[in-house]
């Protein structure tokens, strides 16, 4: 009885395992298989498309990197990333200080309309604001970018930091206003350094989403020395159909997805906790 | 606080003001001003700009693209909400209840595409769809089913139905996340009572775990169906750029080919009235339908 039980209990472990384990496959395969691809030579790529490559050789980083432009676009993105996370967090933490802590008519309005900005289709406003970039002197320009990618990410931001902040104790400010600090002094040097766990997820999340973003870019940016990684391999894609150079495709590729995985190992329960608190919102 | 309501207001407009000065400049003013332009025929400059009423609208209804564009972006709503939620409900299922080991490592695999760039995504599955290389041609050349091979982005009726299995592939992490969190704050004393009574595991999944983690799969509902409305254009344009004879355009994708690739601003802007107009229909005839009581035991 207990044998047969046991038997039964380990056919139905390896049952209910056979498609996690084919849905890893399915995950981490294509991914493994971008960086071989970025280690084959193109006739490689015809010849064994999935397979292990014959010999490493980094021919097609080179080649991305110089013949490419990679390089330019690799500074794009890193500016139009640092840039849109700081300028979100300078929006959005005296908002959410305020949303959170003053009484002030209004404020559930306010944070009602700027979470409402969550599930709105951006794509009409898109018209109108390239004709304001364009006014602005920022269309073609990666600072108006990272500007627009900010205020895009104002509703997740200022969502997340205010549950963040309801979180600190009410005394510490208090006991430091007490003390004759000004409020301005309390949000720099007591509420922001206590409230630097919500600010790290937040910024990550953020992070990443610019170094990903590719609609926007594509819109908003036109030459070719201001385009961001995303549209860099984009435009090698849309080339790879004549000249055939998929190595080269593959190895951009894997320069946009690298930083992505760092950050994923090093702050993984963050970004997957950041992003389900951003998506229950109701 | 010791302040006196000067100080107060001042350090409030300080925190507010810049800040909406911003999101008003960049986010209110286009949407407003996108409805505004939607009454006019503009090519872009300046000098040009026609008012025209409700033309755009009657041109919007007359366009025979327009009805597919619509029956493609919900398509992909409804392929992509049937086969999100009934993998991460299994996924999310065996994972909280069946004690497996290794279960975090699943967790953190699952969903790494959730922050993948969809660039990355649209051009490594263009690539498994790739009649020639591809995985999914080799894969059924393997099985011999050399017959269902095909140039699956470049058939006019697999183009569309192609799209959704990346969509799934790079969305499933998020919901079964959320979906776990659900189960995990259901008490363990349902599942002891349930199994008392003697129901078994698929009588436990309907009676106990479906009611109980009810507003979880609301929200992942409306997530799918906002975020697909909203975004579904973007891997449209990275995979298929609404081709093949614009058998996978959808709202979005059709709105940039309008406004940026043929500079009809005017009628690109109506589009997006639609898809505004769309989506929040579409919200809120959800928001009825799934409104079930809190389920309390």
């Amino acid at each position: 009885m207990f044998v047969k039980r046991s038997i039964g209990q380990i056919l139905g472990r390896t049952g209910i395992r056979l498609p996690l384990v084919l849905w890893t496959i399915a995950v981490l395969y294509p991914i493994f298989w971008m960086f071989l691809g970025s280690f084959k030579s193109n006739a490689e790529i015809y010849r064994n498309p999935w397979g292990i490559p014959e010999s490493f050789h980094l021919q097609n980083f080179v080649e991305a990197w110089t013949n490419y432009n990679i390089d330019i676009s690799v500074f794009n993105s890193l500016i139009v990333t640092a840039i849109g996370a700081v300028l979100t967090l300078v929006m959005a933490i005296p908002t959410a200080y305020a949303i959170e802590r003053i009484n002030f008519r209004g404020s559930k309005l306010l944070f009602t309309l700027y979470v409402s900005g969550m599930m709105i289709p951006m794509v009409l406003g898109w018209i109108p604001l390239f004709f304001l970039l364009m006014q602005l002197n920022l269309l073609d320009n990666i600072f108006g970018l990272a500007i627009v990618y900010a205020v895009s990410q104002l509703p997740f931001s200022i969502f997340v930091l205010t549950s963040f902040i309801s979180t600190i104790p009410k005394s510490l400010e208090e006991s430091a206003a007490m003390d004759g600090m000004s409020p301005y002094r309390v949000l720099w040097k007591i509420v922001t350094p206590l409230s630097m766990s919500g600010i790290i997820t937040v910024t990550i999340m953020n992070a990443i989403q610019f170094w990903n973003e590719y609609f926007m870019a594509l819109i908003f940016l036109q030459s070719s020395e201001n385009y961001t990684l995303a549209l860099a391999i984009d435009y090698i894609s849309s080339e790879a159909q004549y000249t055939n150079a998929w190595g080269t495709l593959f190895a951009s590729l894997v320069i946009a997805i690298v930083p992505v995985i760092i950050l994923y190992a090093i702050f993984q329960q963050r970004i997957a906790k950041g992003m389900t608190e951003g998506a229950i919102k109701g | 606080m010791v302040q006196s309501k000067k100080q107060k207001y001042t350090f409030l407009a300080f925190c507010l003001v810049p800040t909406f000065i911003m999101f008003a400049v960049f986010t209110l003013y286009p949407l407003f001003s996108g409805l505004y332009y939607s009454f006019f025929d503009w090519s872009g400059a300046s000098q040009d700009k026609e008012f025209i009423g409700l033309a755009n609208y009657i041109t919007l209804i007359k366009d025979a693209i327009i009805p597919n564009t619509i029956i493609h972006d919900y398509f992909l709503v409804i392929t992509k909400v049937i086969g999100i939620m009934i993998l991460a409900m299994f996924f999310a299922v065996a994972l909280t209840q069946l004690k497996i080991k290794e279960a975090p490592f699943y967790r953190i695999v699952f969903f790494f595409p959730n922050i993948m760039s969809v660039v990355v995504i649209g051009i490594l599955w263009t690539f498994i769809y790739n009649p020639n290389l591809g995985l999914v041609n080799s894969g059924l050349e393997f099985l011999g089913l050399e017959n269902w091979a095909r140039p699956w982005l470049g058939d006019e009726n697999w183009a569309l139905p192609s799209l959704v299995l990346p969509s799934i592939w790079a969305g499933i992490g998020l919901f079964m996340l959320m979906l776990m969190g659900g189960i995990a704050n259901v008490s363990k004393s349902y599942y002891e009572a349930a199994e008392i009574d003697g129901a078994n595991q698929w009588q436990q999944f309907w009676k106990v775990t479906l009611p109980l983690v009810w507003p979880q799969i609301k929200i992942s509902v409306l997530y799918i169906v906002i975020t697909t409305l909203n975004g579904s254009f973007i891997i449209v344009q990275v995979m298929t750029g609404g081709g093949p004879n614009n058998s996978t355009h959808v709202m979005g994708s059709y709105l940039y080919q309008q406004a940026f690739v043929q500079y009809n601003f005017g009628y690109g802007a109506t589009i997006g009235v639609m898809i505004l107009i769309l989506s929040l229909l579409t919200v809120l005839i959800l928001q009825f339908l799934l409104r079930r009581d809190k389920v309390e035991y």
